[in-house]
């Protein structure tokens, strides 16, 4: 998988060595015509909700908007946020101990499972590979949803089985505590964290260790002189790249931190929003999401720190002699046993459970209840129109979005890489950024710029297109890596024989862009497809997704409704999924 | 010194077990430099690792100064780290999270006893020295060009003496002109540490202008072993004589056979040349004369001497120095060197004198295998 960074030193090299050709004559006015339309596009997705978010936290009263009639410029919605002891005792300290604790639980188990992959002699490798992947089928509030149904006090299925041993009535273990929301969280996030830290284990050079074998170092001396430093910053940028995912998370929080009482950042703008009673607080959530904001860009400059870093630790590679694999001889069986336990509980129970809800209700299973199957839940499904209209809903979204932000993605990336238009590194650095806008705050962000904006698509599927369209950096990242690849005499060439720019980058770029094209427009549609925090913040009845619909099934208690739902959903992610993952592991070259 | 016999290395894929190194067995003297050259995927990398540790031999036995390191069949194998050897890789493998005075001294910091950090620091600085880097002692790994990375690989290997010197293609990352610096300077260094050294490299220059003896191999074998001048004037295949320099190959029959000699007939009736034969070559056998560019004389006017073959000019390249002739003979092309003020229009005719002593004969394939 490729690191998304900002330029680092090898790239700003090639970036000279590109933008020698200088002044590029064959742009033309159509050619920069697109390239200006995209830096307007992008720079508008993500800077436009910023900079009325901004607005905001500085407008009052809190219930106006911050340019409708009656509204002023205040400190009132910062102080509210920022001199509530309520946050210095309880949000704070609730978001830290749930991001820590599901952040390393998260990098235990995927750093134990890419080292087994990776770097030991564990048998069935490949399928291990594949099994840790699993989980990516489900999205973030279907897993959230079915941790319920195994852990929820009452009737969760691993309560009641336990309780066949330990008695009692209810428990003994209960999801909506903080332990339960950093086992959901922290579970959810690992084949995640699992590709980058195999990506990082593999990229390391095995002469390095062979030299200091050969430089008279034990093998523990290796590790810890060697391949742990060497390894140190590849490790260290999925960790805070995990961070940054795991503060943003809106799913969890809601679905089991709500009942649990237990509130962090992300839902705290989300009540702002959505409080019980009053009417939304907009200048009190800006006020909130500022902090977040910052917090979420000094965590991506420290990750953009560490990618670098790793960068320059990647030296010339000699053959391709594969690095000696740990023998795990007598760890063997409890090194299959943890693959087990960790594919249990993060892909087998969270699936059947999902599964026979759908078709049982929330009941533990039995042999006495196959006889009670019920289709109910999807004849309902599929006789209520509106599925239908989030079905359609969802995938227009996701291909729009995925289709806007890959486009702007490869003219902003030859833009950056292949011509020294001024203010190209502004680009650079505002669609880097947008990896570090949590999605409450593009939701609540554009909610202020569609609300305040008189051109009627606040409450449409248009809205949510916009809103998606701001995540630039899968797209810029992915393509620029790949456009280094491509020597920019092959444009020239093409030039030189009498190609136009727009012939040019039809005929010879996209071409030889195409794969990664591919994943950048698979990947955003995913992230597109499970998207929950962002309709969910801007739904109306016309806009529901698929994610949002199930959630409000679930709340609604059409437990089987929603299980039908989330099975739904899973079956339409999983051929694009597959489709990903070959495309990924042929890449890598790994089958 | 060292001492491999019948080494094999073979390693189980997906798709069947390769057999990278099949029996190779070769001796390296106290103190001399000792070549194994040969195209890729020849086994002469993975016999250097053998050699160093860093794989286990399936079968065979290595002796590293009358300690055996490696014997399979005995259950005998001694990790690299504590074999005493001194390796650069192909990828230099300098560690990156250190700077180049620690990447140097780390085969001193590991060992055991640790020596005092002055004489650690003293004996890192004496080897940078060495390569002309000390003033560079402080600086990142990152930011080392090729040709420096390969002087600081170089220093760490010779930092503690090793017994014994391991080089796998040090000089195939650098760019053609380094490259050649570098080797003259690489030759230096190991004659002026006086280990005795073990260099693996593709590069038939390379080899034959730095060992006292090389190995040539192909196919996982040892071709032929001896001092360069030796493989280089008697190549004992067509392989080695192919791989080290040009050669040229011309089809002939026997005629007669007198005693150790006989004369080969040309294809094409292209002329007589008398050779010496080895016994197993008989009169009427179809064998191919091998020959060295520079020891094809060509002359445009035929000549009284014998050993004379007729062709006809296909091209004249002037490359300076020297100009490079193609001649025709029937329908194989000749290469030779000539001397840059000669000048003939293609089709001319021409004239080669062959040296029968620096000719070599072997039995001619059949030509459906060529």
């Amino acid at each position: 998988m490729t690191q998304i960074t900002l330029a680092g030193d090898i790239q700003r090299a090639q970036a000279r060595a590109a933008a020698k050709s200088e002044g590029r004559g064959d742009i033309g006015l159509a050619g920069w015509i697109v390239i200006a339309v995209a830096s307007v596009a992008a720079l508008y997705f993500i800077l436009g909700p910023l900079s009325m978010l901004l607005t905001a936290a500085f407008r009052g009263p809190q219930d106006l908007l911050p340019f409708e009639d009656g509204a002023h410029w205040t400190l009132d919605n910062l102080a509210a946020v920022y001199l509530d002891r309520n946050l210095y005792r309880v949000i704070i300290p609730n978001t830290l101990i749930f991001t820590i604790g599901s952040v390393m639980l998260t990098f235990a188990v995927a750093f134990i499972l890419a080292w087994l992959v990776e770097r030991t002699d564990l048998p069935w490798r490949n399928a291990v590979y594949t099994i840790v992947l699993f989980p990516l089928l489900m999205p973030g509030i279907v897993l959230s949803i079915t941790w319920i149904f195994l852990l929820a006090p009452n009737t969760g299925w691993i309560n009641v089985l336990l309780r066949n041993v330990v008695g009692g009535n209810t428990g003994p273990l209960n999801i909506f505590t903080m332990g339960g929301m950093i086992l959901a969280q922290g579970i959810g996030l690992v084949p995640f964290v699992f590709l980058l830290l195999s990506a990082a284990l593999r990229s390391m050079n095995p002469s390095l260790e062979e030299a200091s074998n050969i430089a008279g170092a034990s093998p523990l001396q290796t590790i810890l002189r060697v391949t742990l430093p060497v390894l140190l910053p590849g490790l260290l940028a999925p960790l805070i790249l995990a961070t940054l995912i795991t503060l943003e998370q809106v799913e969890t929080p809601l679905v089991i931190g709500f009942p649990a009482r237990v509130n962090v950042f992300s839902t705290r703008i989300y009540f702002e929003l959505n409080p019980d009673s009053d009417l939304p607080a907009y200048g009190k959530a800006a006020a909130v999401a500022l902090l977040f904001l910052v917090c979420g860009i000094l965590l991506l400059l420290l990750y953009n720190h560490l990618i670098r870093r790793a960068e320059s630790f990647v030296t010339v590679t000699g053959k391709g002699f594969r690095p000696a694999r740990f023998a795990l001889g007598r760890w063997r069986l409890p090194a299959l046993s943890f693959i087990v336990v960790y594919a249990l509980f993060a892909a087998v129970l969270p699936g059947f459970v999902l599964i026979w809800a759908s078709f049982f209700g929330y009941a533990f299973p039995s042999f006495g209840l196959l006889s009670s199957i019920s289709f109910n839940g999807y004849f309902d499904l599929f006789n209520n129109p509106r599925f239908w209209l989030a079905v359609s809903n969802t995938f227009i979204v996701a291909l729009s979005s995925a289709s806007i932000v890959t486009f702007i993605g490869i003219v902003l990336a030859w833009t950056i890489m292949r011509t020294r238009l001024p203010g190209r590194a502004v680009l650079d650095f505002v669609s880097f950024l947008s990896l570090g806008i949590p999605a409450v705050i593009a939701g609540l962000a554009s909610m202020l710029l569609y609300l305040s904006l008189p051109i009627g698509v606040y409450g449409t599927v248009m809205v949510l297109v916009l809103a998606y369209s701001y995540r630039m950096a899968v797209a810029t990242r992915l393509t620029r890596a790949s456009l280094m690849q491509i020597h920019a005499e092959l444009e020239e060439a093409s030039s030189v024989a009498g190609g136009q720019w727009l012939t040019t980058i039809r005929r010879i770029v996209l071409p030889l862009l195409t794969p990664s094209l591919v994943a950048s427009f698979v990947l955003l549609f995913i992230i597109g497809f499970r998207e929950f925090t962002i309709p969910a913040i801007l739904q109306s009845p016309d806009n529901q997704v698929l994610s949002v619909m199930m959630w409000q099934a679930f709340q609604a208690g059409k437990t089987q409704q929603a299980a039908a739902l989330g099975t739904m959903i899973v079956l339409f992610v999983i051929p694009v999924i597959f489709g990903l993952r070959r495309f990924v592991l042929a890449r890598d070259g790994k089958d | 010194m060292l001492k491999v016999e019948e080494l094999e290395r073979s390693y189980p894929t997906p798709d069947g077990i390769v057999h990278a190194v099949r029996g190779v067995s070769f001796e390296v003297e106290q103190g001399s430099f000792f070549t194994l050259l040969g195209p890729s995927g020849c086994g002469k990398t993975t016999t250097l690792r053998c050699v160093a540790g860093l794989e286990q031999p399936t079968h065979g036995r290595i002796t590293i100064d009358n300690a055996v390191v490696a014997d399979p069949a005995n259950g005998i194998f001694i990790p690299a780290f504590k074999r005493d050897v001194g390796m650069v890789f192909q990828s230099y493998a300098i560690w990156p999270h250190m700077n180049v005075l620690d990447n140097v001294a780390y085969p001193l910091v590991v060992r055991k006893p640790r020596p005092s950090k002055q004489e650690i620091r003293d004996r890192a600085m004496e080897a940078l020295r060495l390569v002309g880097m000390e003033s560079l002692a402080a600086r990142s790994a990152t930011k080392l060009s090729g040709g420096q990375q390969q002087r600081v690989a170089f220093a760490r290997a010779i930092v503690r003496h090793p017994k014994l010197l391991l080089l796998d293609e040090p000089l195939s990352n650098l760019d053609a002109k380094l490259r050649e610096q570098m080797r003259y300077e690489l030759q230096e260094l190991v004659a002026r540490v006086a280990i005795t050294t073990l260099y693996v490299t593709h590069d038939q220059a390379e080899a034959l202008a730095m060992s006292d003896a090389v190995a040539v191999m192909s196919d996982g074998l040892i071709a032929q072993c001896g001092p360069p001048r030796a493989v280089y004037d008697k190549p004992v295949n067509e392989f080695v004589a192919g791989f080290l320099g040009g050669a040229n190959s011309l089809g002939a029959t026997i005629a007669d056979r007198d005693g150790g000699r006989g004369s080969a007939v040309i294809d094409g009736n292209a002329g007589t040349v008398n050779v010496p034969l080895a016994d197993h070559i008989r009169s009427g056998d179809r064998v191919e004369i091998v020959f060295r560019p520079e020891d094809a004389q060509v002359t445009f006017v035929p000549g009284a001497a014998g050993d004379q073959v007729r062709a006809s000019v296909l091209r004249l390249s002037f490359q300076g120095g020297l100009t490079e002739s193609h001649l025709k003979v029937g329908d194989t092309v000749v290469r030779s060197m000539l001397h840059p003020s000669v000048v003939a229009e293609p089709g001319a005719e021409a004239w080669i004198q062959l040296n029968p002593a620096r000719c070599v004969i072997f039995a001619a394939r059949p030509r459906d295998q060529q």
